[in-house]
């Protein structure tokens, strides 16, 4: 049977990766906290691997070559790892490891004798693009939820791993609020730069509290202006939401934005130029002043 | 004291079209260095500047990516010189590849405790290439960076990660990733362009890179919905706002 190894940076929202690699024999290459490891064990793999408790201070990137040594050594067809900033520089150890070509925005995966099929948006999502790797292929997909245990849990393998050194943590400043899971999130009303100042991200926000909906945004209003936090935005490098409804609000559909979004079951868009590429994507389209319109849909709503 | 930026000569996929087929079309979309790799010049010359350090850029790409206006373009953004390798087979190059050929740059030039990229580039915007670079280099990677200080060799980090932010410490040889919002890249001015002309440039050769073993078998057009595409007059606010929740309703959505 085919083998599959699973990057682990640390976080067990890799449910999906499991899930992508039913049918082959699969081990998990955990870094970070044992109690990550001992949570993956239960979750439908066929093996974990991990490398040990990570001293303090040291962040699950330092163990990135390890991780790819004990994926290079197993030598599977497909390796696989979340789109997140920690899991990809994992997936990046193993392709210099290795020497195995990297994919993104991937849609499907088969993994036949000495081949890997696999169609993926290509060039941000303008394009699709179905290819066949002959070895192993490196995969990063969004990760899913976190694992629930499915099974008794598999043996945890230890290999004990030294970490890089050189970089070690000072100061950790988590968020003051519990991190949002746009993935997770059934509907969401999402703010663009037609929105002109961040007090009036309120009265977005009062749409999405009527609506049930969580914020989101695009880019330029996470990086650059900072009005929301960075796990918020919505686009190829941001979250890959696929809410039942999805509601742009001044935002023109730059396609950086709209990749994020494409899997939504109904999309609209709110926005005052008639010509805004996003209406093209949209299945309502409203046309005119957010500033009337926003409003006027909250009180509908209520 | 050296510090490299590794930028990407590319044109934006925003630009570019796609054919029924799925088939590209670059012709009217002008390469320009990378949106998010103008932001890790920025930062690598405020760096420079207060440290004394040489800023060279790094790139590898075709042979576009050594043209008077490429380099121009890139020069005039703030680095001091220019060490640029080309080959064909290097246009449209995947992340492992394009990784290798940077970090056989680092290792040629040397003296190089601090390489700083981007987020991602503008034409695959895959974010892996810090990843691979740092890996191939043997040296640890920090990405999302919003701010560093210190010298090459000794450095303070800022990150943010999901909802929240770290501050690190670096010694030794790492990789920087910076966000894109780390700093507003400079608009280069006339003195900038002028000057830019007298920067040296050197082209050089990309190392011998194995090919990977992919083949195309099918292209396409994104796959999308169908989408309903019905249009709102939102000139009377209240009347568009009943239509649409009396639509989604209809939908069962709200």
């Amino acid at each position: 049977m085919s083998s599959t190894c699973i990057l682990v940076a640390g976080d067990t929202r890799v449910a999906d990766l499991i899930t992508l690699a039913a049918g082959t024999t699969t081990t998990a290459v955990v870094v970070g906290p044992r109690e990550v490891a001992d949570a993956i064990a239960t979750a439908g793999v066929d093996a974990v691997v991990w490398l040990g408790e990570p001293p303090a201070g040291t962040p699950v990137e330092a163990y990135a070559q390890a991780a790819a040594a004990v994926v290079a050594e197993r030598a599977p067809q497909l390796v696989l790892a979340a789109a997140r900033p920690a899991d990809r520089v994992l997936a990046g150890a193993v392709v210099a490891a290795t020497g195995a070509p990297v994919f993104t925005l991937v849609s499907a995966v088969s993994v036949g004798e000495a081949t890997v099929e696999l169609t993926r948006a290509v060039f941000g999502g303008i394009a699709q693009e179905t290819d066949t790797v002959t070895g192993s292929a490196v995969v990063v997909v969004d990760g899913g939820p976190r694992v629930e245990a499915t099974s008794a849990p598999v043996p945890v393998t230890v290999v004990a791993a030294e970490p890089l050194t050189g970089v070690s943590v000072v100061e950790d400043r988590p968020a003051l609020r519990a991190a949002v899971d746009l993935t997770r999130a059934s509907r969401i009303v999402s703010a663009g730069r037609g929105v002109r100042s961040q007090g009036d991200l309120a009265m977005v926000d009062a749409l999405a509290a009527a609506l049930g909906a969580e914020s989101a945004c695009s880019r330029p209003l996470a990086e650059g202006l900072g009005w929301y936090s960075h796990d918020r935005y919505v686009g190829v490098t941001g979250q890959h939401v696929h809410p039942d409804l999805y509601v742009a609000v001044g935002v023109s559909g730059q396609l950086q934005h709209t990749v994020g979004a494409r899997k939504a079951g109904t999309i609209v868009v709110i926005n005052a130029d008639k010509s805004c590429p996003y209406f093209a994507e949209a299945d309502y389209c409203v046309v005119g002043d957010l500033y009337a319109l926003v409003p006027a849909l909250t009180q509908a709503l209520s | 004291m050296r510090i490299a930026v590794a930028y990407k000569w590319a044109p934006n996929a925003q630009d570019a079209t796609v054919a029924g087929d799925g088939s590209v079309d670059w012709g009217r979309a002008k390469a320009s260095v990378s949106e998010y790799d103008q932001v890790a010049i920025e930062v690598g010359r405020r760096l420079a500047d207060s440290t004394g350090a040489e800023l060279v850029g790094i790139t590898v790409g075709g042979a576009d990516a050594a043209s008077p206006i490429a380099r121009k373009t890139a020069l005039s953004r703030g680095l001091d010189r220019l060490v640029v390798a080309t080959d064909e087979s290097m246009v449209g190059a995947s992340a492992g590849r394009t990784s290798r050929a940077l970090a056989a740059l680092v290792q040629e030039i040397g003296d190089l405790d601090l390489v700083l990229t981007g987020d991602s580039s503008q034409d695959l915007g895959a974010q892996l290439v810090p990843g691979v670079l740092a890996a191939v280099l043997g040296r640890p990677v920090v990405t999302n960076v919003t701010a560093v200080t210190g010298t090459p060799g000794d450095l303070i980090v800022h990150r943010v990660q999901e909802a929240g932010a770290q501050t690190l410490r670096v010694t030794g040889p790492v990789v920087l990733a910076v966000a894109g919002d780390a700093a507003e890249p400079r608009v280069p001015g006339m003195k900038d362009i002028l000057a830019a002309g007298k920067k040296p440039t050197q082209v050089v050769e990309v190392p011998a890179l194995a090919p990977e073993p992919v083949t195309v078998v099918a292209t396409a057009p994104p796959e999308m919905k169908a989408r309903k595409r019905l249009v709102l007059d939102g000139s009377d606010p209240a009347a568009a706002a009943a239509e649409l929740v009396a639509a989604l309703r209809a939908d069962q959505l709200v």
